[in-house]
């Protein structure tokens, strides 16, 4: 049978050309199918490893004892024989006690830091404070910034004035400084002897305020768009109350700007977080938070063990990648430009 | 049958209220903003009345102050930056300085507005339903399973194809002509006495308009509504007004009964808003003629008549003194000009024109 004959073949008059029913589902390629997978899987594994981590398997059972409160906690004894393990896979690097006989020479999937513990089970312990803080900074951030925001930006008048002057304050501060100040305002000095754990509240209530500003001026430019739409004006003319407006009729169509804003906030967040962890300012809970991890390792960078800062670094640098393409992919799914006329 | 209870619990209160007088009493009106530019003057003085079940078409172009006319009685702008005095009465009761929670109470019971654009109108992420449900729940204070079944006899009156689905759809799935009817019945929904009807065509098809302006047409007879169209088309409100008023720099120039103004226009610009309508009975390739020159700028009106810088047959008295309403041979007819279309310096003007043109050929 020739190529001729199976093409008109599969046109039997048996098969209608037209489906006069529902409409054929037309396939569309979309470009970062794979990207956008890989990124929720990534975050959907660090999340259930930052939440379950202490009964996880393939973590706990890298900590010594398989107890993940042996990761977190300052140890001594036999575990510092494990101290400063290059990874398995990096083979080339050289570990601190090579010398020593019989003893292990690479450890782990991310080596060890220098109290020999596992860091691949730190850094999935650590995105649970990381993550926490960040999730519950822009989480207030956002009620708060998009309340203020829509008010500001629909009422106008004192109110807007008042709103958009602070906003506009809080703006022109350096971020980082701001966020300096604000996280040693809150927390207690620390006394000479006793480094007492810092609780989380200090460094999330700064990091909420840091979000506020710049969340306060999308949303309030959005209802301004919003607000002078015909559709608001209708709703107005049919006997709609301001707060009716507000939230039926305005905050509905401004929340898909929010949402994928709010994961590039999140980001931004993580990040500001590692920089306060960095200079030493966050919490210092048993668990670390991967800035406090970075940190922690930068002082062993010059004698070549450069692990103990690359791994957290790594595991931060591909949750920001992931959340970063997630909020593309939101971006493009309710960025549809409408017919104005 | 729980919604159609509600419509009629709702028209015997409306039967029950004050019939005589007109229904919209506007005694010179004037909506100023204030701008960096100065003020503007974009309502200017304007009184008229309209009686219950008349409709009145407001004609003028861009700029002529139509739109915030019609938004000014509605009580819909915003207070900032807005000088509003005259007065506004509705039913025989004054409406210009209600607070805000009485003007609510009016709005959508008493007038509603159907606007210009009716892709931007609707709420794009709420569904149709529920977005004509909400006035009928708020207004009416039906319970959502009545709100639902009367949503979807206002969208058969409307005369939307498959209405039942419609109901869960939002707006982007509508064609323009289907969302103006959604809009239609939007306004229609808590039974109006006085409907506005901001250019409710501009943005449609030339196919879909005459449906559309034929469906106001019917709904205002069926519902008894009195009814307002703005609009910058005369062909629009010739068939579908009793009485056209026609705007121009914030003042009402001309107010004629629809076959009155037609036959025996007076004033020049509303001949001039005729002439540059197209005729089918035209030979092809006519030159349309045009209105030369800008609407006036409302922050600095000129003197005089506001029209005389454009108009063919202004003389020196146009440009100083403003002329007054005067009322024509019909009792029903106002015109504001000196030299009106038909008196006898209009007449030797025109002639003047007839010969200038033909020399220049």
């Amino acid at each position: 049978m020739t190529d001729i004959d199976v093409i008109a073949h599969q046109h039997t008059p048996e098969v209608p050309l037209i489906d006069q029913g529902a409409p054929a589902k037309v396939r569309v390629r979309k470009r970062g199918r794979i990207t956008k997978w890989l990124a929720i899987g990534w975050l959907v594994f660090i999340t259930i490893s930052a939440i379950g981590a202490n009964s996880l398997p393939y973590i706990s059972h890298s900590c010594p004892g398989g107890s993940t409160t042996n990761c977190s906690t300052a140890l001594v004894g036999d575990i510092l024989s494990k101290r400063e393990l290059p990874p398995t896979w990096a083979t080339w690097a050289t570990p601190l006690n090579k010398t020593l006989p019989g003893k292990a020479t690479h450890a782990g999937l991310m080596g060890t830091d220098s109290n020999g513990r596992d860091l691949f089970a730190r850094a999935m312990l650590g995105a649970r404070n990381s993550l926490l803080i960040a999730g519950l900074a822009i989480t207030f951030g956002l009620a708060i910034g998009t309340f203020l925001g829509m008010v500001a930006g629909y009422f106008r008048g004192w109110v807007d004035t008042v709103i958009d002057n602070l906003t506009n304050v809080m703006l022109a501060f350096p971020a980082l400084l701001l966020a300096i100040f604000l996280v040693t305002f809150f927390n207690k000095p620390d006394t000479a002897e006793s480094a007492a754990p810092r609780p989380l509240w200090p460094i999330i209530l700064a990091l909420v305020i840091l979000s506020i500003p710049p969340l306060t001026r999308l949303v309030r430019a959005n209802t301004i768009a919003y607000a002078q739409r015909d559709f608001v004006v209708a709703a107005r003319s049919l006997g709609a109350k301001g707060s009716r407006i507000l939230f039926r009729e305005i905050l509905p169509n401004i929340v898909p700007t929010l949402l994928s804003f709010a994961l590039t906030g999140m980001a931004l967040l993580i990040v500001a977080e590692g920089a306060l962890a960095f200079l030493g300012l966050s919490v210092e809970v048993p668990i670390p938070t991967w800035g406090a991890m970075i940190s922690a390792g930068s002082e062993r960078l010059r004698a070549g063990v450069w692990w103990i800062s690359l791994m957290p670094a790594l595991v931060m640098f591909l949750t920001l990648l992931a959340i970063n393409l997630l909020g593309d992919v939101l971006a493009q799914r309710f960025n549809r430009r409408e017919a104005i006329g | 049958m729980s919604p159609h209870s509600a419509h009629t619990a709702h028209s015997i209160q409306a039967a029950s209220r004050q019939l005589e007088g007109p229904l919209l009493e506007v005694t010179d009106l004037r909506t100023h903003f204030r701008t960096e530019r100065g003020l503007v003057r974009s309502v200017d003085g304007v009184s008229f009345t309209l009686d219950r079940g008349r409709s009145l078409g407001i004609v003028g172009e861009s700029g002529s102050g139509k739109t915030v006319l019609s938004r000014s009685i509605m009580g819909l702008l915003p207070k900032r930056n807005t000088e509003r005095s005259g007065s506004v009465k509705f039913e025989g009761r004054e409406v210009i300085d209600l607070p805000l929670a009485d003007r609510r109470k009016i709005w959508g019971r008493e007038m509603s507005m159907i606007f210009q654009d009716p892709m931007t109108s609707l709420n794009p992420v709420m569904r149709i339903g529920k977005q004509i449900g909400e006035g009928l729940r708020l207004h009416l204070g039906m319970s959502k399973e009545d709100a639902r079944a009367t949503s979807l006899h206002l969208l058969r009156e409307v005369r939307i194809p498959e209405p039942e689905k419609r109901l869960d759809q939002y707006a982007f799935e509508l064609s323009g002509g289907m969302r103006q009817r959604v809009m239609i019945a939007l306004a229609m929904s808590c039974g109006p006495t006085l409907l506005f009807a901001d250019e409710p065509t501009t943005a449609l098809d030339v196919t879909v308009q005459a449906q559309i302006l034929e469906l106001i047409g019917v709904q205002k007879r069926e519902r008894n509504m009195s009814l307002i169209l703005v609009t910058h088309d005369l062909g629009v409100v010739a068939g579908h007004t009793d009485d056209i008023m026609v705007m121009y720099g914030g003042r009402m120039v001309e107010k004629a009964p629809t076959n009155v103004l037609f036959a025996s226009m007076k004033m020049p610009y509303t001949e001039a808003l005729l002439k540059s309508i197209p005729k089918i009975e035209d030979p092809s390739h006519t030159r349309l003629s045009v209105i030369p020159g800008r609407p006036p700028d409302l922050v600095n009106p000129p003197p005089g008549c506001s029209f005389a810088p454009r108009c063919s047959f202004a003389q020196d008295r146009c440009r100083t003194e403003v002329p007054p309403l005067i009322t024509a041979e019909h009792p029903d007819h106002v015109y504001a000009c000196w030299y009106p279309v038909g008196s006898p310096s209009h007449r030797a003007r025109t002639a003047e024109l007839a010969a200038a043109m033909s020399g220049a050929h």
